[in-house]
């Protein structure tokens, strides 16, 4: 695992708890996506009523060095409301499906948020101070009567409480016939793509009334869908490279200098059926539910319904590592159809670097840094979320729960029995909860932070500090 | 998710199962992969077809839904490939279509149509028994489940097999008494079901549509539909319901309990597993040993001289 002492374990001890602490699950607050910014400094999360809560971790107490800052909520707004289609007679949720910081250019952040219809970005701005000694108004905004007023002064900046403002600065509506499940900004930080289930769009971030089409899979006769597009995502690097997921566990790379419709894929990633598991259910599980690149963008990781893969961009033919999140659930696969499990979207993540500053484009070409992308994290049922480690092939299953987490005391590892006798401490698959389910998990980019969220908590855990 | 103890009865059931069991060729598995076919077959139509949501449904999910049906379709038309088996979703096809369309109403059918779960594994009338001797026969002759395997770009020629067993004198008697159908008069089987449906006083029940003067527009309408994602009827899911009704006379239908506040909301999670888990557990599993071909289908022979009697008039 990472870490200064090199070749020693992360020791993940319970942070913070956000969210209402009763059992009963208000629909809204289900949250639907996190994102921790480009410096970590800020955590996002989205849920199903709209609503982007973002946390910002306090500055380190220098003095109270054994634990990282805390996360406090920085700003709260309702970035997407219900809406109605009339044409389909639908509802359209106003629930956020992925939110993504655009990196820091002056003293505001911006992010971009989805629905399934409508990309927003957001900007963040803080207002610190406010000018006062108007000439024509009073302080509370009354004018004055402009008879009473004699001499003139240059209204001055004094310091105000902190206030945290989101404006929406471009609304991108009207591209998507199909519902969003994608949004990346490209390496350019000028463009970005949204992906829908049968086509995916390049917009420029200036630029609302216009976006260009450059995948679409929809066929002439819709009866022969049989392939739905899951995720896309941009090279980190290569501003003309993407990849996009799809329904039948297929992954392809496209250049869009190869043509402006990228129907035909460079690379196709696919691995060959494994012929001794094949079920009824093998198409559902192969569907991919994320994909992400590695900071070096040499690899990128998918997320299928059993396991997490990684594949190296120069081999198509199969991953070159494969790794079980819960694979005692391949038995089960026809009750988790029946109740709909079998369609649960896990989010896959990286461990962030904590060696290097993430840096900008043109600081990567000159210099020869690759980051390390060493351990893969992901969620599964029962409150469970698994790592794993590449380098000593070791994984862990850790929970996030509110019981026995008590701050800076290391988390106890889990273990589900998948037969036989079920040992002291283990969970048999038949008591794990299926509506306890962690389908989005992020990892701080510099730090050994990560934010897991349950159905409507987001949980912070840290490293435990020596 | 499972009943407690289910997964010890079903040890001591496999072991009883194989401790019976000469060679691995025996009926239970192959039975168990058909119900298990059957039950996912069911399970899927429900889904597509029984919960109606206030916002569009997951294209995804459909999609995967939509392929299951066709491959479990397409493996049934390869087994029994002198019968093609149709599925009614004249009535359901329009919410789907809707979703797949732009600019058209959803739902307006669907909210006229109430469709009941339990409707696809109702008890049928006796009437309706309009070909048992073909369904019998052509279940004696299932190809393996390997036939899955190999897509629809395979087509294996069903594998006749010699029955030499009571079961299968029985099944000489009813076929006797019916003469089998060729793959003609399989067709024509279908077709007079089909024409059944356009005929509501025909027994041939089609409840999917609620009322029985909408079976014919349906049916007409799903046809001329363009851009519709239901498949056409060519290979496409109207349902045989006498089919599904005797391979399930016996099943118990308090496992397709759907109800449609939890099927939508997901909720007991728990509770619904139990059900389908529990009856593939009562059976040999699909995963293991692989089943080859020479697998007669065997029925209850009660229920064989239950149908034996309705044929026969007495």
């Amino acid at each position: 695992f990472l870490g200064a002492g090199g070749g020693n374990d992360i020791q993940w001890c319970f942070s913070q708890v956000k969210g209402a602490v009763d059992d009963d699950v208000a629909e809204a607050d289900i949250i639907s996506t996190v994102e921790f910014n480009h410096s970590g400094e800020l955590l996002a999360t989205g849920d199903k009523g709209g609503r982007v809560v973002i946390f910002q971790q306090e500055q380190e107490n220098k003095t109270q060095s054994h634990s990282r800052g805390e996360y406090n909520v920085y700003s709260t707004f309702q970035s997407h409301e219900p809406e109605f289609d009339y044409l389909k007679s639908l509802e359209i949720e106003e629930k956020i499906n992925k939110i993504r910081w655009l990196p820091q250019k002056n003293a505001a952040q911006f992010l971009l948020s989805t629905n399934d219809k409508t990309i927003k970005l957001w900007k963040i701005s803080e207002r610190d101070k406010r000018p006062e000694g108007y000439n024509l108004k009073e302080e509370d905004g009354r004018y004055r009567d402009p008879t009473t007023v004699t001499t003139l002064r240059v209204p001055v900046f004094r310091p105000m409480d902190l206030m945290v403002e989101a404006s929406p600065r471009r609304i991108f509506a009207n591209a998507h016939t199909y519902h969003i499940n994608s949004i990346s900004i490209n390496s350019d930080y000028e463009t970005y793509l949204s992906a829908d289930d049968l086509r995916i769009n390049l917009w420029h971030l200036e630029i609302t009334d216009r976006s260009f089409n450059i995948v679409d899979i929809k066929p002439a006769n819709m009866e022969e869908l049989t392939e739905v597009i899951t995720a896309a995502e941009f090279h980190p690097n290569s501003c003309n490279t993407f990849v996009y997921s799809s329904s039948k566990g297929t992954i392809r790379l496209c250049d869009m200098r190869a043509s402006a419709l990228c129907d035909r894929h460079s690379k196709l990633f696919e691995e060959p059926e494994d012929p001794s598991n094949r079920s009824f259910f093998s198409e559902i599980i192969s569907s991919i539910s994320d994909v992400k690149f590695s900071h070096s963008g040499r690899y990128m990781m998918t997320r299928d319904y059993l396991s997490v893969k990684i594949w190296d961009l120069n081999m198509e033919n199969r991953p070159v590592e494969t790794y079980q999140v819960h694979e005692y659930l391949r038995s089960k696969l026809c009750s988790l159809y029946e109740n709909d499990c079998i369609f649960d979207k896990f989010e896959c993540c990286w461990n962030g670097s904590d060696r290097q500053e993430r840096l900008f484009p043109t600081e990567l070409l000159l210099s020869s840094f690759h980051p390390l992308c060493s351990i893969v994290m992901t969620g599964s049922y029962n409150n469970f979320f698994r790592m794993f480690d590449r380098n000593t092939k070791r994984d862990i299953t850790l929970e996030a729960s509110r019981e026995n987490n008590k701050p800076r005391t290391v988390l106890k590892p889990r273990k589900v029995c998948a037969s036989g006798k079920r040992k002291k401490d283990e969970i048999s698959v038949d008591s794990l909860d299926f509506n306890k389910k962690i389908l989005h998990t992020a990892w701080h980019p510099k730090e050994n932070i990560i934010a897991v969220a349950t159905t409507n908590n987001l949980y912070i855990f840290q490293d435990k500090m020596n | 998710m499972l009943g407690k103890g289910g997964k010890r009865k079903f040890d001591e059931h496999e072991d009883g199962l194989e401790g019976k069991v000469v060679s691995p060729t025996d009926g239970p598995s192959r039975v168990s992969y058909t119900l298990q076919r059957q039950t996912i077959f069911n399970i899927s139509l429900m889904k597509l077809y029984n919960h109606r949501p206030l916002t569009e449904p997951s294209l995804q999910k459909t999609v995967l839904i939509n392929n299951m049906l066709r491959r479990i379709q397409e493996e049934l038309k390869q087994e029994g490939s002198l019968r093609p088996v149709f599925v009614t979703a004249s009535q359901p096809a329009d919410p789907l279509s809707d979703n797949f369309r732009e600019a058209q109403p959803a739902f307006s059918h669907l909210a006229s149509q109430p469709l009941l779960p339990t409707d696809f594994v109702s008890t049928m009338p006796l009437e309706s028994c309009l070909t048992p001797a073909s369904l019998l026969e052509d279940d004696t002759f299932c190809t393996s489940p390997t036939v899955q395997h190999d897509g629809p770009t395979k087509p294996p020629p069903p594998a006749l097999q010699p029955v030499k067993d009571s079961f299968s004198s029985a099944l000489d008697e009813i076929e006797e008494l019916c003469p089998a159908p060729t793959s003609a008069e399989a067709v024509a089987a279908v077709t007079a079901a089909d024409d059944s449906k356009d005929h509501p006083s025909e027994s041939n029940v089609q409840k999917p549509e609620g009322l029985p003067e909408s079976r014919t527009a349906e049916s007409k309408l799903m046809d001329s539909l363009p851009g519709n994602f239901e498949i056409t009827t060519s290979t496409g899911f109207l349902t045989d319901l006498t089919l599904d009704d005797i391979l399930f006379a016996d099943i118990d239908t308090s496992m397709y309990d759907f109800d449609p506040c939890t099927s939508a909301t997901g909720a007991a999670s728990k509770m619904a597993p139990v059900s389908a888990d529990e009856l593939l557990k009562t059976l040999a599993p699909y995963s293991s040993q692989p089943v080859t071909p020479n697998q007669p289908f065997k029925m209850d022979l009660t229920e064989l001289d239950h149908i034996m009697e309705v044929l026969v008039g007495s």
